[in-house]
């Protein structure tokens, strides 16, 4: 039978200690890129890597290139040599974050794929991210089909909030040893009140239908509050949040 | 559009088909995250600002009263149900000491509660966990639940299974070629450990992030696989489609690595053609097409791939597993060649190769054609040049004017007459060859017509039957077509093979070298195959009748009535209901049924008086009314008019079986599975010819391999059941029949055969009660059935021991039945055997003697049931009695020593 490997591959589920993108780029801009920077850096790359990849793709490289190109994204970011080249002061970490990618490709281009990566350090551990935070985004019809790569950032980017939030609290619920109240009421953290049977709920979960609505209540409220932090770390203010937000609504929106 | 291309690549972590597809939410947005929830919408969560939180979330929480308790397995934590399908539940959980997410299987509906077998899970699934591939998934911990269930976890496979990722890899054969050789690589790593897969899938080749294949569940197929679904009553683990013939075959424990290398060439092929090798209505349909037929070749899907490709998928599908590759590592090394545009090592089947098919299949004749090979080395080499002259010349021209004759079945012996053939084939050259170009094969190496057009490469096949009639001897041909329609066919009567092939040289030729069969196929063809709705109605109606269930023999009549309705001239339409009608006779005694049935048949043959089917189909009715002579006189009709059917076969062995000549049967039963490879179809009459024979061993094998290819049909277990019986272990015999009960409830030999056990064993009281319960269903019942007790008889002789006045009635109207039945067909073993055991119940022992004499004479051979059967009590111990037994018993050593010699 296999052992388990060494405490270092695996996972902890207790992070986003609350970094702000306004850290990382100011700790980024002084030279030598310090210990916490790469620290906070790592954690947003692992927060963001899908609208990055999802960005590479929309490019038209294969998913495993694509892949590749994103490990090397982030190990060129964490070398601070991407990073500093963005101007802060100039709109959000989201746009910033685009940006930078669409400068690495052009770049990439030129430096063509001649690079072997098998020498370069697996910065991104894809299998274990994602079992960690599997996503499970669907799209309704063929709306994205024929969209621009900036779109299909803005809604990765949208999605990927959306599911952070709704993980956070997972964990959070996890972490009290309820989970099983989780499963059972996340489902209707959007919905109306009144599509709710609560009358079944409440024999499922075996608590009264009092328990299963104040439940719900208080998990839409704290989901509320976990999602603001999430945009928060993204933008400058706090008084961006509800921008951000609004921008992000009218990206999951249909054009048709 | 293909359905993958519905929205770009990267948005997913998963292969789109795994995503569940959800409708736009009503707000506008098109996004959804898990659960379904509407992505916009949650954001707009975060707008609402009417609701702040204004009290600590984790106090809250520990007030709801919902613990997680039951969401623990050990030390995992469950976190989602990931999947759940047959007997297994799959879960996302976190390994709590460590934080790990894993996946972890849990088999559910664990069938036995012994230590003994959880051992051995825990074995099977601790072996595994030793393979260590980058292919293979890891299985980090093997464990039982509270409630000893048991479970395994292993590394969560982001990328889902092979099964949803299917269609990706349609237009992409390099990528197919790289993640099959990447599995191949990991089957052979496990076979270098000893290690069978068993049950290679789709769904168990998992993906990781970057698309590589994770190989998953090696040798665990029997745990995780559910009853349910017709795939697995057949007791063979594995999926149809991707496991190999002989996988239905055999047993588990004798395949080999080239089962699983047949599964990686399965999915290969599905994954360059986008459809499995072999396509079938169900479970059932896909595994006997896949042990009747060569897998088509991979171009006549998709004529853009590479031949290379197709080689490859060929030496994987080959159904011979020494012809496939020699391992999963030579494989693998072919496909890498492939990748790399070297030239690969398979090569399309040689000649050597398609002789050693021969060889398998036709063991007896190996060894001679070994013999022949060293001392006719030029032989070879002219068949060699010819072979590669063959494939100089074009298909169509090579195929054209060409006719392998098969070898010509002696139907006195049923044996097949090799040299008869030869010199046949040799007078058919002779005499087609001066009329035209026809090249005549003499196909010694199969008697199925299908098989040798293809090996030969002819467009037609010659088959015939022999037999001496009045000192003639009488001949029959039969030329078929690739898809064994019957292009011509003719029975003779005649001195010598010359006279034969002169006087039907001419018209051979002229159907052999016309241009165009399609005409005379459709003008054979039976008018109820010529409508697609009486065609499906037949099919159906003749799917129900192999359940061998009383309720679907009546739906298949209904099925076949119906056909009728719409085509009255359909021949085969009115000799299958004949056979439905007549089935179910066969499990609840109908006197109309069986005239309705009688009727039917000779209005089939009137229509159609040469149909080798309507012929089968009599005969069957012969033999449901004990009419053995004429059953076999039918049977023998059916083949020499119809296409070598193994049925027709089966039912001369059934015949044979019935007038004491077991050995006979034997030989039928061979050539009806050579004829009809259909694996488990004929097992369980074999094993009732090994019984027969005394060789229990053998017989018990038949019955059981009848068990495992058939479960549903529950007659092996019947058999095996019967077996104890004979030897009077009737505990055994109980236990066995409780379980056919268990297998096929509907079937009413369950209760003839509990009623038999306790009558045989004494236990008059419980054997009453069962015995009741028939004869109120079935007046006439039980004499059929092994043993031929009839129900009524058996009462009476239940009763007698009571000195009951009744007893004497029954036994009386029971005898007047058999005499009546006996008048119809005067030299019925079975009915001589019961009017015996009738006239021994009553106290006529001269007259019960005298009967079980002309029973014997006619070729009553089951001496066991007359041993054990309380209705011979009063003559069991005469002398003439136990002399005619002795005769029996050594009669059937003698045969058994013949076939085993043989």
């Amino acid at each position: 039978m296999k052992t388990e490997p060494a405490s270092g591959d695996t996972v902890h589920p207790v992070r986003f200690k609350t970094t702000r993108w306004t850290v990382v780029l100011s700790c980024a801009k002084a030279s030598g890129a310090p210990e916490i920077a790469r620290e906070a850096l790592t954690e947003l790359c692992r927060a963001y890597w899908r609208p990055v990849y999802a960005l590479i793709c929309s490019h038209g490289h294969s998913p495993v290139d694509a892949q590749d190109l994103t490990q090397d994204f982030f190990v060129m970011l964490l070398k601070g040599n991407l990073l500093s080249l963005a101007d802060p002061s100039r709109g959000r970490f989201r746009r910033l974050l685009r940006r930078t990618v669409e400068n690495f490709l052009s770049d990439k281009h030129q430096l063509s794929l001649s690079q072997k990566r098998g020498g370069t350090l697996e910065f991104v551990p894809w299998d274990e991210w994602m079992a960690e935070a599997p996503s499970q985004l669907s799209i309704y019809g063929q709306e994205l089909q024929n969209s621009t790569p900036e779109r299909i950032f803005d809604v990765r980017w949208a999605a990927t909030i959306a599911e952070a939030a709704l993980r956070r609290l997972g964990e959070e619920c996890e972490r009290r040893g309820r989970l099983r109240v989780f499963t059972a009421l996340s489902k209707f953290l959007s919905t109306e009140r009144v599509e709710i049977s609560y009358t079944s709920l409440s024999t499922s979960l075996g608590v009264s239908e009092a328990t299963v609505k104040r439940a719900l209540h208080r998990l839409r409220v704290r989901y509320r509050k976990i999602l603001r932090e999430e945009v928060a770390r993204t933008v400058t203010s706090p008084a961006d949040i509800d921008d951000e937000l609004r921008y992000l609504c009218a990206a999951l929106a249909s054009e048709q | 559009m293909n359905d993958e291309k519905k929205f770009p690549p990267g948005l997913t972590d998963l292969p789109v088909g795994a995503v569940g597809s959800y409708s736009r939410c009503r707000c506008g947005s098109i996004v959804r995250v898990a659960s379904g929830l509407c992505a916009s919408c949650l954001l707009r969560r975060g707008l609402d600002s009417s609701e702040n939180e204004t009290e600590d979330f984790d106090a809250f929480l520990a007030t709801v009263d919902v613990p997680d308790r039951d969401w623990q397995l050990g030390l995992y934590r469950i976190l989602e149900e990931i999947g759940r399908g047959g007997m297994g539940v799959i879960y996302r959980a976190r390994h709590i000491p460590s934080q790990r997410v894993v996946a972890l299987k849990r088999v559910l509906n664990y069938h036995s509660d012994s230590q003994e077998t959880l051992c051995r899970f825990q074995r099977e699934a601790r072996a595994a966990a030793s393979l260590d591939h980058p292919n293979i998934l890891p299985i980090y911990d093997v464990g039982v639940t509270e409630d000893q269930l048991p479970f395994f976890t292993m590394k969560f496979a982001v990328g889902g299974s092979l099964l949803s990722a299917m269609q990706t890899f349609r237009d992409s054969p390099r990528r197919a070629v790289k993640l099959m050789a990447g599995v191949a690589m990991a089957i052979d790593h496990a076979h270098g450990q000893g290690i069978l897969h068993r049950d290679l899938k789709p769904g168990n080749i998992l993906l990781d992030a970057r698309g590589e294949p994770l190989v998953s569940d090696f040798g665990l197929a029997k745990w995780l696989e559910a009853s349910g679904d017709l795939t697995r009553t057949l007791t063979v683990f594995g999926t149809p489609g991707y496991i190999a013939p002989e996988q239905a075959d055999q047993t588990m424990a004798r395949l080999t690595p080239a089962a699983d290398i047949y599964s990686i060439g399965a999915i290969l092929f599905e994954l360059l053609s986008g459809r499995p090798p072999f396509l079938g209505e169900h479970a059932l349909a896909v595994m006997r097409q896949a042990a009747e037929n060569e897998a088509p070749k991979l171009r006549s899907i998709v004529p853009k791939l590479s031949r290379d490709l197709e080689t490859i998928c060929a030496r994987c599908l080959q159904r011979e597993p020494e012809l496939r590759y020699s391992s999963a590592g030579a494989l693998a090394e072919d496909l890498e060649r492939w990748l790399d545009g070297r030239p690969i090592t398979a090569r399309p089947l040689s000649v050597p190769a398609r002789i050693y098919r021969w060889a398998r299949r036709r063991r007896a004749l190996a060894s001679a054609l070994a013999i022949c090979l060293v001392c006719a080395g030029v032989l070879v080499t002219r068949q060699l040049q010819n072979w590669n002259l063959q494939k100089e010349v074009r298909k169509g021209e090579l195929s054209k004017n060409s006719v392998a004759v098969l070898p010509f079945l002696d139907l006195d012996t049923a044996t097949v007459q090799s040299l008869f053939t030869a010199k046949l084939a040799k007078h058919f050259e002779t005499a087609l060859g001066s009329l035209g170009n026809v090249r005549v094969v003499t196909a010694e190496n199969t008697i199925r017509p299908k098989a040798a057009m293809r090996d030969l490469q002819t467009r037609s096949a010659l088959f015939g039957t022999l037999r001496k009639v009045d000192g003639n001897t009488r001949l029959s041909i039969q030329l078929l077509t690739a898809d064994g329609d019957l292009l011509f066919q003719r029975v003779v009567d005649l001195a010598s093979p010359e006279q034969l092939t002169n006087d039907l040289a001419p018209t051979l030729f002229s159907v052999i070298s016309a241009n165009d069969w399609s005409n005379s196929i459709a003008a054979n063809r039976d008018p109820g195959l010529r409508n697609e709705q009486t065609r499906e109605l037949l099919s159906a109606g003749r799917e129900l009748t192999f359940r061998c269930r009383v309720a679907d023999f009546d739906r298949a009549v209904n099925c076949f009535e119906k056909a009728l309705h719409l085509e009255p001239r359909s021949a085969l339409a009115h000799a299958y209901l004949a056979s439905a009608a007549a089935a179910h006779t066969h499990y609840l005694s109908n006197p109309n049924l069986l005239t309705y049935a009688q009727r039917e048949a000779e209005e089939a043959l009137r229509l159609a008086p040469n149909s080798g089917d309507v012929l089968r189909v009599l005969a069957g009715i012969d033999y449901q009314r004990g009419l053995f002579r004429r059953a076999l006189e039918d049977g023998l009709r059916a083949i020499e008019t119809g296409a070598p059917d193994g049925k027709s076969a089966a039912m001369l062995g059934m015949v044979y079986h019935e007038l004491g000549r077991p050995d006979q049967a034997l030989r039928w039963l061979e050539i009806a599975k050579a004829f009809d490879p259909r694996p488990g179809e004929y097992e369980y009459h074999i094993g009732d010819c090994w019984s027969a024979l005394g060789d229990y061993d053998k017989a018990e094998i038949a019955y059981r391999r009848a068990n495992d290819l058939h479960p549903e049909r529950g007659q092996g277990v019947v058999g095996m059941s019967l077996l104890y019986l004979l030897r009077a272990d009737f505990g055994q015999a109980r236990a066995l029949c409780r379980e056919a009960e268990r297998l096929n409830p509907d079937s009413p030999e369950n209760a003839q055969l509990a009623a038999q056990i306790e009558f045989f064993a004494r236990n008059f009281p419980a054997a009453k009660k069962i015995y009741s319960v028939l004869d109120r269903q079935d007046a006439h019942g039980g004499g059929s059935f092994y043993g031929s007790v009839s129900y009524k008889s058996a009462l009476g002789r239940i009763d007698l021991d009571a000195k009951s006045s009744a007893a004497v009635q029954l036994l009386k109207q029971s005898l007047a039945r058999e005499q009546l039945q006996l008048s119809s067909a005067p030299d019925n073993p079975g009915f001589l055997y019961q009017i015996a055991a009738i006239e021994s119940s009553l106290g006529e022992n001269e007259n019960a003697v005298a009967y079980l004499q002309q029973a014997i004479a006619a070729g009553w051979a089951d001496y066991r049931s007359l041993s054990l059967d309380p209705r011979f009590d009063n003559i069991a111990s005469d002398q003439r009695v136990q002399a005619l037994i002795g005769r029996v018993k050594l009669k059937m050593e003698e045969f058994h020593k013949e076939v085993r010699d043989h």
